[in-house]
Parts: C-alpha cells; sequence; structure tokens
C-alpha cells in the first residue's frame, strides 16, 4: 500500500494555478451527482480533488491519487445516481486507506442521518425544559447537532473534546459554540442609547415613557438571546426603572408590571420557540453602590437626582410586581418567566415597609413559588446578574456602577467536571483522587481559554461578524467586554463521588460531609490558581445539570458499570438515572429542610455562581409568615446564598383548574389530559418535557411532609 | 416513656407564622371518614417508637429555627402524661401548640392552667347543633357534644391564642352548616376552612368526592366574615 505525506499549508496563490490545472483531466462520464446545492451534476472527479485541495492539507499528487481511486470504486459500483455527502465518506474512507487520517479530519462533513432528521422534526427533543416542540425548536435542534459536531472538531482541542465525548468533563451549549454562555446587565444601556441595534430595520431613540421603556428592555433581551447561550439577566430592575414612574398610579402601576411580566413569560416565539430564560433583580433598599449614582430618567437624560430619591416608585412597583406574580396566568398557574431574584442585604432589615413587604414575596413564594431570595450579607457590594453569575464587585466595578450602563457582564462558558469518575478512577487513593481533581481543573481551564480564543476572533470581525451585536461600541468600548468575562467551573454528582470514595453519602456521616468540603475548597484553590496561571477569572459554580446528570451518569453505567451501579441514582430498570446535582445532598432522603439550607450553606462561600437550596412544598402551602421566619433565620444563621420554595402544580388543559401537587388525574373533573408543573434544576417547568432523568429525580424528589 | 409514633423535624405549615417541628402521637376516639392519618388511628402499633432522645437532639442542634413543638395525632388528649410531655419541650424553651377534636375538656384546662401549651388548634367537625351531622363527620355512633362545647368554651375564655379548624368536606358540609359554626365559635376566635384532598382517607369511599373548589372556600368564608374574629381558608 502507498503511504502519502502531508505537504503541510501552501498559499491559496498555488492552489488557485493548479485548479486552472486541473479542469484538463476532466472526466466526462454519465454519471449524475445529487450535490448540496440543490442541483445534479455530472460526475466531475476534480470535484473531489479541488474540495480536497480546497479543504485539507493534501499535496495536489496525492489528492489526484485519491480522486482517482474513489472515481474508481464508484464506477465499479454501477450506479446512476450518488450524492455528494456518499462521496465525501468514501474519499474519507480512502484517506483512511491511505494512512491519512490528519486529512480525514478536515475533511469530515457534518450533519445528521435521515434518521435523525426525521425524530429530531417529528419528535419532541427534551434536552433543555425550556424549549418547546415546533418548527423554530427543531430547527434549533438540528442547527445545535451540526455546531456541536464543529464545536468538537474545530473550536476545541483532540484532548478537550475527547474528555467531553467521554465523560470525563461536561462542554455545555455547544450547540452555541459561536456564543458566550450568560449575559447579565443594566436596564441603563437601553435609557441612555434607546434601541440602536447593529442590522436593525429601524432605530428608536431612548424612551420617554414607561411603557415604551419596557419594550425596548424585551426586543432587547430578545435580541441577546439571539447572542447567548444561556439566562438574560438584568441587575436592580426597579430602581433603575424608578425614575420613568413618577407620578404613575397604582393602576397603571400593577399595568406596567403586568406588561413586564407577560412579555417575557409569552415571548415563546424567538429562537427555538423559547421563551427568552430571563432573571430580574430586585431591590427592597437602594443597594448603596447606587445611592449616589445621578439617575437617568425620560429621553435618556440626567434628572439632576440620586437613585436614593426614586424609593418610592421603586418600592411601589416592586410590590405591583409581586401582586402580578400572585395572581399567575389567566389560568392562575406561576409564571415561568422573568424569574424574580430579590436581593436581601443588611439593610433590608433595617429599610421601613420590610415586614410587608417580606410577607407580600413570601405569600407568593408560597402560592406560586416564583420569588428567589438572594442573601447579600456583610458590608461588600455583591452583584448577581443572572442566575449564574453572581460576585462581589471589585475596585474597578465600583467606579463602574458610577456609569451603571457599563456594568455589563458575562460568563463565557460552562465546564463541569464529572465528580463521581474521579473517584472510579482513584480506586480508592486519596492522593489519587486530588491529583485527579487537579487534571480535570487544567483540562477545564484550557477547554475555556480555547473558547475564549473563538469568541475573540467572532468579536473581531466586528460589525461584519456574526456577534455584531456584541461588538457594537456605543459607549466607546464594546458591548462585551472580555475583560470581565468570567469562565465557570462546575461540578456533578459531589454525593456520588464521596460514597464511591468514602462508602457513605453526604448525609451519612460528618467525615464524608467534610471530606465532600474538602474536594470543593480543593476545586475553589485550583481555579484560583488556574487564574494565576492563565488570568481568566474561574468561579465555582453549581451547575444546573438539566441534561447533564442524566449523561453523565448513563456514560458511567457504560465505562465503569460496577462502581457507578452502586452510587448511581434513579430507577436503573426505567433507564432514569442521574447523579445528584453539584453539591446537593442525596434529594430522596428525608432530610429536613433546616438541615439542607443549613448544610448546603457550608459549600455556598466556595461557590460564587448560582448556588441555591430548593425548599420542595410539593403540595403544602405554608402560611406566608412562616416562610417570612424561615428566610430571616437564613439570612441570620446560616451561609446559604440563595434559597427558593418550590410548590408543584396539576393544570387540567380540559376544565381549566389548577391544583396544587402533583396528580394523574384532575380532581375535578377526572381528565387525564393534564400538566404538571414544577421546578427542574432552577426554573420551572411543563413535566412532559423533562428528560428521563428527571423524572427519575422528580419521583425521588423528598418533600418534608409538612413543609 | 412517651409513646410517639411519628416525628416530622421541620413544618412550616402546622402554626401560623412559626416553624415548627411536629410529633405524632397514636390512637384516636373519632373516625372522621376524610381523615388522612389513618394508619395512626386505626394500626398504631405497625409504627416503630421514636426515642425522645433522638427528638431532642435534633431540636437542640436546630433551636436557632424552631420555634416550637407541634403534638398532635391522632388525638394527644387520650394519653395521660401529655403535660408531661409538653412540660419537657416548655423546659428546652420552645413553644408548644397541640391539635385536638375537643373531646377531653378537662385535659385541656389543665395543660392551659398549668402555662403547658402557648397555642391550640381544635377540630370543629360539623355544625354543633345537630348531633347527626357530628356523628356522620366523626364516623361514631355517638358524640359528646357537651365536651366539644366545654373545650370551645375553655379555650374562648382561657389567654392563650387558639383556632378552631373545619375540614370542608363535600356531602358533610354545606355554606350553611360553616355559618353556623361561625355563629357558634363567635366573635372571639378564629376560624380556618381546611379543604378536604380526596387521598388515603380512612374511609375509602372518601376518595371518589371531588372537593369544593377553593374559590368556593373563598366564597363560604365571605359570607360569615362578620361573625368571627378572623377566618381563613387553608390548602
Amino acid at each position: 500500500m502507498i503511504k502519502m505525506r502531508d505537504d503541510g499549508f501552501r498559499p491559496k496563490q498555488v492552489l488557485i494555478e493548479k485548479e486552472a490545472d486541473l479542469q484538463k483531466d476532466a472526466t466526462d462520464l454519465s454519471l449524475f451527482v445529487r450535490t448540496s446545492d440543490e442541483e445534479i451534476k455530472k460526475w466531475d472527479r476534480n470535484k473531489i480533488t479541488e474540495a480536497l485541495l480546497r479543504e485539507t492539507d493534501i499535496s495536489e499528487d496525492a489528492a489526484k491519487i485519491i480522486a482517482r481511486e474513489v472515481e474508481k470504486l464508484i464506477f465499479s459500483l454501477n450506479i446512476e445516481n450518488v450524492t455528494a455527502p456518499l462521496i465525501r465518506e468514501l474519499t474519507n474512507a480512502k484517506l483512511i486507506e491511505y494512512g491519512l487520517e490528519h486529512i480525514r479530519r478536515q475533511h469530515t462533513r457534518l450533519g445528521v442521518p435521515l434518521y435523525d432528521a426525521r425524530e429530531i422534526i417529528i419528535n419532541h427533543n427534551k434536552e433543555n425544559a425550556n424549549v418547546p416542540h415546533g418548527p423554530e425548536a427543531t430547527n434549533l435542534t438540528l442547527a445545535e447537532r451540526i455546531k456541536k459536531e464543529f464545536a468538537l472538531i474545530e473550536v476545541f482541542s483532540q484532548d478537550v473534546a475527547d474528555a467531553h465525548m467521554r465523560g470525563d468533563i461536561h462542554l455545555h451549549d455547544l450547540g452555541m459554540i459561536d456564543r458566550p454562555y450568560c449575559s447579565g446587565q443594566n436596564i441603563e444601556y437601553v435609557k441612555k442609547f434607546g434601541l440602536n441595534l447593529p442590522n436593525a430595520i429601524s432605530i428608536a431613540r431612548p424612551a420617554k415613557h414607561p411603557e415604551v421603556l419596557i419594550e425596548q428592555i424585551i426586543k432587547f433581551s430578545a435580541a441577546l438571546q439571539g447572542t447567548f447561550a444561556g439566562a438574560i439577566g438584568w441587575d436592580a430592575f426597579n430602581i433603575f426603572l424608578a425614575p420613568y414612574l413618577v407620578g404613575v398610579d397604582n393602576t397603571r402601576m400593577k399595568q406596567l408590571a403586568q406588561i413586564l411580566i407577560y412579555e417575557f413569560a409569552q415571548q415563546a416565539v424567538a429562537r427555538g420557540g423559547q421563551s427568552i430564560f430571563s432573571d430580574i433583580n430586585l431591590y427592597w433598599e437602594c443597594p448603596k453602590h447606587f445611592e449616589d449614582v445621578p439617575a437617568i430618567g425620560p429621553g435618556g437624560k440626567l434628572t439632576g437626582n440620586t437613585y436614593s430619591d426614586y424609593m418610592d416608585e421603586a418600592q411601589r412597583f416592586l410590590k405591583a410586581l409581586f401582586e402580578v406574580y400572585y395572581e399567575g396566568d389567566a389560568l392562575g398557574r406561576p409564571f415561568f418567566f422573568p424569574k424574580p431574584n430579590v436581593h436581601i442585604t443588611e439593610k433590608f432589615f433595617t429599610t421601613e415597609g420590610h415586614e410587608d413587604f417580606l410577607y407580600l414575596i413570601s405569600k407568593v413564594a408560597s402560592e406560586k413559588g416564583n420569588t428567589y431570595y438572594v442573601f447579600d450579607r456583610g458590608d461588600t457590594a455583591k452583584i448577581s446578574e443572572c442566575c449564574r453569575l453572581a460576585f462581589q464587585l471589585r475596585e474597578s466595578d465600583l467606579e463602574d456602577a458610577k456609569q451603571p450602563w457599563k456594568m455589563r457582564y458575562s460568563a463565557m462558558q460552562n465546564v463541569t467536571v464529572n465528580l463521581p469518575r474521579i473517584a472510579y478512577e482513584a480506586k480508592g487513593d486519596d492522593t489519587r483522587l486530588f491529583e485527579i481533581l487537579r487534571e480535570r481543573v487544567e483540562l477545564v481551564a484550557k477547554a475555556h481559554l480555547q473558547k475564549k480564543a473563538f469568541i475573540s476572533k467572532l468579536l473581531n470581525l466586528g460589525k461584519n461578524g456574526p456577534l455584531a451585536l456584541l461588538a457594537m461600541e456605543l459607549d466607546g468600548e464594546p458591548y462585551y467586554r472580555m475583560h470581565r468575562a468570567t469562565f465557570l467551573l462546575g461540578m456533578l454528582g459531589l454525593n456520588e463521588m464521596v460514597q464511591a470514595h468514602t462508602g457513605e453519602e453526604l448525609h451519612e456521616s460528618n467525615d464524608a460531609f467534610f471530606f465532600g468540603l474538602k474536594v470543593i475548597s480543593t476545586m475553589k484553590k485550583l481555579a484560583d490558581e488556574m487564574e494565576e496561571k492563565y488570568g481568566i477569572h474561574m468561579p465555582l459554580e453549581q451547575t444546573p445539570a438539566e441534561s447533564t446528570a442524566y449523561r453523565l451518569a448513563m456514560l458511567d453505567m457504560k465505562h465503569y458499570p460496577l462502581q457507578a451501579t452502586a452510587v448511581v441514582k434513579g430507577d436503573k430498570n426505567r433507564g432514569e438515572i442521574y447523579y445528584t446535582n453539584s453539591t446537593y445532598m442525596n434529594i430522596s432522603v428525608p432530610i429536613s429542610s433546616i438541615e439542607r439550607v443549613k448544610k448546603d450553606g457550608k459549600f455556598h462561600p466556595l461557590i460564587e455562581a448560582g448556588a441555591l437550596t430548593h425548599v420542595w412544598l410539593g403540595e403544602h402551602k405554608p402560611a406566608p409568615e412562616s416562610i417570612a421566619n424561615f428566610v430571616e433565620k437564613t439570612f441570620k444563621n446560616t451561609q446559604n446564598a440563595q434559597i427558593a420554595f418550590s410548590p408543584e402544580f396539576t393544570s387540567c388543559l380540559d376544565c381549566g383548574k389548577v391544583v396544587r401537587g402533583l396528580n394523574e388525574n384532575c380532581i375535578y373533573c377526572g381528565s387525564d389530559n393534564i400538566e404538571g408543573i414544577t421546578r427542574v434544576t432552577g426554573f420551572f417547568s411543563k413535566i412532559n418535557s423533562w428528560n428521563k432523568g428527571k423524572i427519575g429525580e422528580l419521583k425521588d424528589r423528598y418533600r418534608d411532609k409538612a413543609i | 416513656m412517651f409513646n410517639i409514633k411519628g416525628f416530622i423535624k421541620t413544618s412550616l405549615v402546622d402554626w401560623d407564622g412559626k416553624i415548627t417541628s411536629v410529633i405524632f402521637l397514636p390512637n384516636c376516639n373519632f373516625r372522621c371518614p376524610f381523615c388522612h392519618n389513618k394508619e395512626l388511628v386505626l394500626n398504631p402499633n405497625e409504627f416503630e417508637n421514636i426515642s425522645i432522645e433522638e427528638i431532642d437532639s435534633f431540636l437542640l442542634e436546630n433551636k436557632d429555627f424552631v420555634d416550637g413543638v407541634v403534638i398532635t395525632g391522632g388525638e394527644p388528649t387520650l394519653h395521660k402524661n401529655l403535660p408531661e410531655l409538653c412540660k419537657h419541650f416548655k423546659e428546652m424553651g420552645l413553644l408548644v401548640k397541640i391539635d385536638t377534636n375537643g373531646s377531653n375538656p378537662e385535659m385541656l384546662k389543665h395543660l392551659i392552667d398549668q402555662k403547658l401549651i402557648d397555642y391550640v388548634a381544635m377540630d370543629i367537625k360539623a355544625p354543633l347543633s345537630n348531633v347527626k351531622k357530628y356523628c356522620n363527620s366523626t364516623g361514631l355512633e355517638e358524640v359528646n357534644i357537651e365536651n366539644i362545647k366545654k373545650s370551645i368554651d375553655i379555650l374562648r375564655k382561657s389567654d392563650i391564642d387558639f383556632e378552631f379548624r373545619t375540614t370542608v368536606v363535600p356531602t358533610l358540609h354545606t355554606a350553611e352548616d360553616i355559618a353556623e359554626i361561625s355563629r357558634f365559635v363567635g366573635q372571639e376566635s378564629k376560624l380556618i376552612l381546611q379543604n378536604f384532598t380526596p387521598r388515603n382517607t380512612l374511609n375509602n369511599e372518601f376518595t371518589r368526592i371531588k372537593p369544593y373548589e377553593r374559590e368556593e372556600l373563598k366564597r363560604m368564608a365571605e359570607i360569615v366574615k362578620g361573625y368571627v374574629k378572623d377566618i381563613k381558608v387553608r390548602g
């Protein structure tokens, strides 16, 4: 067999000359090729040579030989029609035969088999519970399939890609490789610059009325959703909206709150038919770092006052907002989006009216579950831009706070480490376990640098590039502030890792729990080292692991069947298996909410991004005063960073009634045409859209009997 | 030795405004067909005893969260050593609430007089003027209504906080029954209407009953607002 060597890169000039040469060799035969350009063309062997020379580093001689070989093969098959993808794969087969693996890789074709395309177009994709089924959604799924393959071949080095495919780590949102992960910003940008987006057909000046401002914000959110993979968050929403609300009476205030919530909740027409995954951050008190900031009012003009002068309006809007959450949608169901994150700082408890407000949001928590309580303890200013991104403001951020439109933050990417697998590989050896942990964190840092390089390349294409929106420079610097981007280091299955390594789950002994703490604090230390080494800020985050908890459990059952079987959670017979999310304790054992909030909370100071404890309410509806009591004690007596109370609902699509608890039939009309609604990881969704792993988790979920 | 059959570490639903732990005592002298704790009523011996040490250890460790203990059942006042149990928790600095059906006024009075409890939730199963209805709701041939009335009176005259509760079940209760209960308990009282859930009921037949809609209960509450100090719909 002939072995050929790659020649390496050639200048394009040479390529062109060669192409002219090749035309002479054209073989004219009556074989037809169905091309990807929706044309049927006559067979032309040179097309193969051209493609090889255009796309790969192959030498001209080698390309010609390969093309001739492929032609020989095809003619020997005695067929009238071949498709371009088939020719490409036959070419790839020849490249392998000749030992040209490197060339084959460059010559890869991305796409999906007919069977898969049919499945995707007809059946529901359940990877993300926020994606409904429909042509827009399947467009997204198909596109993501190709971009995912592209990412693994082109953006990441082979060791990183292989680690993902093996399941050592999980690279999130690969199908959205050409976007950063999530984005948190400030409505000041919209107030100051209006809606002036690159490639827009029309441009709007800064809003003069609150209705218009809200609509501009929603449209901007939709545009941002088109350039980010995950959540779009807005900081201190009610504080910055307030200058527009002077003189607005309570009726109109409520209407404005309804516009905001319904517009966000019903935008299921944007990307992939998804709602905008949106977070609004809210304050009863004026956060210290915004107190003296000059307020921007109608028309984008300075009002001459500061934000602390508008607290009456900010608070009245906040109350109206929660009244709307309390009512729910037309059927009385909870709104899924936007997620309201209420920040509680030390100042909260000394701000007038906080008791009544705490009662109101706790009433919403009990009735509908919407409220997220975010605890910002101590005197350091903290910011939580979207659900996955919270951090203490550094000196430079406090400088930015004086011009809040500059406060734009983003997590570039989220990569999760499969913790149980490390335990399997370490085989009970402590030292080995921490060595492997280090290797994995190194690998995550490498993956982040590669994504950063790719996104930087796209951003550098500026206003003609795919990320024109993020490259716009209305305030003199690009919208996407690369120097403030963070790179998330997530974890999955701490509980199963500890169980596999020590024989006990986190809740089963103090030793097991402290070992878990040691793992997470080591991860934190390693992440800090990476920051030193590579200059990327890598905060730990509790991975939401909507599909990852299932995927990695499945992969470990395949690669480490003995060890994984012993610790994996869920129903193995039905394939409804999962690893416990992030640093959580086993969700099926009766651990009281008090113990969960306290013990989970011990991890939270180590986890800067997206730490949250769920209190599963099930069908119970506590008195708001009891919830308020629980919240205040959590703030004062624990280190827990964030809690939410999660109820369950059954919504009947026949009689329209909504009741608490998950039932198989409507308790009123008996219909089984029902939708179960509760939280998956961090947000509300319909259960019928959940993947198998999450269904297994839901069945296991322990609800305090009476909480 | 306390005969404790159930322990819920954290509850936000058993005492408005408070975070509590709940303790279940076995046996009951009523057989309410809609009861959800039927195992505790019918076959209490199938439950393991829970040691007071286990309960104490949780309470001591979590005193920064737990405000008080709710003693429920079954019917806790059937237990002669209930005062000691209450005292045990009071001495730990915890608040104590009991749930009762009001059939044991002597015990109730003793607990209040000795300052062993801070809150009482008493069930009123049906209008007190209608013995037949009371029997239907409690699943008994005979009910000593006088004892129930005495308990109501003791609570109204006491200086501790209390609430009356009625689980509202279609086929057992009408809006008029609720009105009558309200008039009877009167201006000093808080009345809670609890919605019935057709699941795991003592009388199996009751799983087939459709509960009142929440709006319906709210309407009932609205009608009788003037008769009582406060009325709420729960569940």
